[in-house]
């Protein structure tokens, strides 16, 4: 007639407790997680290949919204893996609190005396000729030299002896351990930031908001920019002849915060720079010719132009590509119209000229009389802050060639004989630079993490390969002398402590052998 | 002796080292089918020439190439292969004197090298920069070992399901006459009750599940049982479940230094995450009553195919930071 009572809330909570603190939970979380993570490596990802996710959006219209819905692109990041993240860690806790408890209370309280102890897994029985209470005195000795705890019947000569704390300890620790790493993966997100800055030969670089190229992923209680400072004295690349990276060296002083030069370092990659917590890693580099365009001498714009390359496609290496860079003036033009110059830079004209005979695309890894292409755009700037160029209201004027140290008229694009500075308008090269790209960053959890790693596999080891074992000896009169009854058993690793069993039993036997030896004994009772 | 010799002669040795696996595990499965001391004796010395050759390689290639011999997949696999033989020759056979699976193993070896001289050849030169690191004998030689004895509980994870398979048939073929023996294999005897039993009847007369693996009267018998495959399976894991969180950890630290972050789920970082996680659940499943056994193998199983996605599938068809090392 009645339907069954509803749980109270009080139940349903601790229903959800007891759910969450089974191990069976922590352990399906856990593997929802693993499974999330195989979605997340075989989809392409926002935060590591932003393109490439692009790429897989266009051509999968249907599946690439659902999955951009399903937080498929940014699994790491998506609320439903935070969420399954959270409930593992709240699992943990929940399984790790009454273990440690358990734990803390277990080694307050002595071992606990048996009362069958023939009726043990180990059993064996040894002969001694002194008292009960002397053998059972001697037992405890040579158990507690063994690093067994001990704990003396208080009723009868006997004894409960137990060993192996390790195992749970080393245990707790290592899952512990984990609360430790989030703990230190949130405090390094949370205060830290990363983001990418590109200097160029003889600039100088300062830590500040602005100076920073695209989005800074700055955490929530990220606490600003320290000032310092780095300068690009020379950038260094070696290739092989077959083309392969062999080295790329930054050579920078690093500054303080009033711009003094702290000291000078080479920046690797494998090989950061750190100063006042900032990380600084050689992400990538390019090169950024020195342009300088002059109106009837007067220099209007001058500068290194930080240059990019436009991806290879398929089957050309990437470093075949010319690079691209622009220089905007507005209001330069005729008539006050913006103008733009587009540049192409040949850092190796030798495969400029090669492709120009038809030939196949070159590698260009080092420079040999570079050689720039550029092209006059007039017209509306309709983007002044980016480096890129929207040429729907630009309309090209002019194009030509210029060659480092020469310079070229920029209306009629001829270049101009050397030593000719020319009139009118002209671009000049003086100069090749190459810029470096650093990643730099900021992670104040790292030794957090780091002490959670070690902690991890300190734990671990204990954790596998320690076990618990108990003894139990009983000492009863005997004709002139006692019996040693000795029980033994073990949670774990049940094979090993046979022969650890047999090893405690001749150590007693040796131990409680007799009063007439006792120098000998000892030195028995020592060997492992 | 000049790089380009020393190339030759790593070659030379890993072609040595292929055929002499090749013709050791031919050997040991001549060995399973007959069970002639003589052949296994052979084979397993055959085998041990097969490491000879193959050491020779690696070490003739880090002479070619002027460099740690674990730079790419070739080498890797080549190191893998090697330390798998070896696994099973000194821990299966040295440690658990389990004869029967080193033909696995030596097949595993086989595929591996084969693969890698057929389709990830490349001839030996310097790292790319971003392998240039001391910590690349660290993270890559814990991988390798970790690796290594992962195969190795694979193979006995394999073996286990197929011989519990036999063994339950075996029971249910019995059970229909006479109720099932206690010495049949399979019965559980860590299960709640089992300290009990053994309490109760006279210790040598009752089977301890690691007793086939371990004790000298188990030599004769060609297979372990189930229950001893289940632990030989769970021994090797337990060894090797450290090594990689090792390998993970000390990989975190060179990205670190490398990339600026230690953790960035690249697809290699979250492979070797996943084999984690699914080692890390099968060590709990085998604690979990309900879960041992079978069960458990099977996440065993999963945690070795997720180790081959992690080494093979993320390096060549998945693009992410680890990609160069092809």
């Amino acid at each position: 007639m009645s339907s069954p009572p509803r749980p109270s809330l009080g139940q349903s909570v601790a229903l959800v407790w007891r759910t969450l603190r089974s191990m069976r939970t922590a352990l399906i979380l856990l593997l929802m997680i693993g499974l999330a993570s195989v979605a997340g490596s075989l989809l392409p990802q926002w935060p590591n290949t932003p393109d490439r996710v692009a790429q897989y959006r266009a051509d999968h219209a249907f599946w690439g919204a659902f999955f951009d819905r399903a937080g498929l692109f940014d699994v790491f990041g998506s609320w439903w893996f935070v969420l399954l993240t959270t409930l593992l860690f709240v699992s943990l806790v929940a399984c790790l609190v009454p273990r440690t408890r358990a734990l803390a209370r277990a080694l307050r309280t002595p071992p606990v005396q048996a009362r069958e102890i023939d009726a043990l897994p180990r059993y064996a029985e040894v002969r001694s000729a002194t008292s009960p209470e002397a053998a059972i005195a001697l037992a405890r000795r040579t158990l507690r030299r063994r690093r067994f705890r001990v704990a003396l019947d208080p009723s009868r000569p006997a004894l409960a002896a137990e060993k192996g704390v390790a195992r749970e300890v080393g245990s707790l620790a290592f899952h512990w351990a984990f609360i430790l790493l989030l703990a230190g993966v949130m405090y390094g997100k949370g205060t830290g930031f990363s983001g990418l800055i590109a200097v160029v030969e003889g600039q100088t670089w300062i830590d500040a908001e602005a100076n920073y190229d695209g989005t800074i992923r700055a955490g929530r209680f990220f606490d600003g920019f320290t000032g310092v400072g780095l300068r690009l004295r020379e950038f260094g690349s070696e290739f092989l002849q077959t083309g392969q990276p062999m080295d790329f060296v930054s050579r920078v002083d690093l500054l303080d915060a009033d711009g003094n030069v702290l000291r000078q370092e080479d920046i690797r990659v494998n090989h950061p720079a750190k100063i006042e917590g900032l990380w600084i890693y050689q992400s990538s580099f390019g090169w950024a010719p020195v342009i300088e365009i002059a109106d009837d001498g007067d220099v209007v714009s001058s500068g290194p132009v930080v240059m990019d390359r436009d991806p290879a496609p398929e089957g050309i290496v990437e470093f075949a590509m010319p690079w691209r860079g622009v220089v905007k003036l507005p209001g330069a033009g005729e008539g006050g119209v913006d103008r733009a110059v587009e540049l192409e830079l040949w850092p190796d004209s030798r495969a400029f000229t090669a492709l120009l005979a038809g030939g196949e695309p070159q590698a260009m890894l080092v420079e040999f009389d570079p050689v720039i292409r550029f092209t006059v755009w007039e017209g509306l700037l309709t983007d002044l802050a980016t480096t890129r160029l929207d040429t729907a209201s630009l309309e090209e004027v002019s194009s030509g060639i210029v060659g480092a140290g020469r310079t070229s008229d920029l209306t009629d694009g001829q270049a101009l004989p050397a030593g000719d500075d020319g009139s009118g308008t002209t671009i000049s090269f003086p100069s090749l630079r190459q810029y470096s790209v650093f990643q730099v960053g900021r992670d104040a959890g790292v030794p957090l993490v780091l002490a959670a790693a070690i902690l991890i596999l300190v734990g671990l080891l204990p954790a596998l390969y320690s076990s618990r074992r108990k003894l139990w000896v009983r000492a009863d009169p005997a004709d002139e002398g006692a019996v040693l009854r000795i029980g033994g058993l073990a949670m774990q690793r049940k094979p090993q402590f046979e022969e650890e069993f047999a090893r405690l039993v001749d150590a007693l036997e040796a131990a409680t052998g007799g009063p007439s030896e006792p120098h000998v004994e000892r030195e028995k009772v020592q060997t492992p | 002796m000049t790089d380009l010799q020393w190339a030759r002669i790593s070659n030379d040795a890993f072609n040595l080292a292929l055929f002499a696996y090749l013709a050791a595990m031919v050997g040991y499965f001549v060995f399973l089918a007959f069970r002639r001391d003589a052949i296994w004796k052979i084979s397993r010395l055959v085998a041990i020439a097969g490491v000879g050759a193959n050491l020779v390689s690696v070490v003739a290639r880090g002479l070619a190439a002027d460099r740690v011999p674990w730079g790419n997949m070739y080498e890797y696999s080549s190191l893998l292969a090697l330390l798998v033989v070896v696994g099973a020759i000194v821990v299966v056979e040295g440690v658990y004197k389990v004869r029967s699976l080193t033909g696995f193993a030596l097949m595993f070896s086989v595929l591996t090298m084969a693969v890698a001289v057929s389709f990830l050849y490349v001839g030996p030169g310097p790292l790319v920069p971003a392998l240039n690191s001391y910590w690349i004998k660290i993270h890559v030689q814990a991988a390798i070992w970790g690796s290594s004895l992962f195969a190795l509980g694979g193979i006995a994870t394999i073996a286990y399901l197929v011989v519990d398979r036999i063994e339950r048939r075996r029971i249910e073929a019995l059970g229909a006459q006479t109720p099932p023996p206690i010495m049949g294999g399979s019965v559980d005897l860590d299960a709640p009750g089992a300290d009990a039993t053994r309490g109760a009847a006279p210790a040598d007369l009752v089977p301890d599940p690691a007793e086939d693996v371990e004790s000298h009267s188990a030599k004769r018998r060609l297979m372990p049982s189930a229950a001893g495959l289940d632990r030989l399976a769970y021994r090797i894991i337990a060894l090797a479940f450290p090594i990689w969180t090792f390998a993970v950890i000390a990989g975190a630290i060179w990205a670190q230094e490398a990339w600026g972050r230690y953790w960035g789920w690249d697809p290699k970082e979250t492979w070797s995450f996943i084999t984690w996680v699914v080692f890390a659940g099968y060590l709990h499943a085998r604690a979990t009553s309900g879960w041992k056994g079978r069960r458990a193998a099977v996440i065993a199983l999963v945690g070795f195919a997720s180790l081959l996605v992690t080494y093979y599938a993320v390096n060549l068809w998945i693009v992410g930071l680890h990609s160069y090392a092809k």
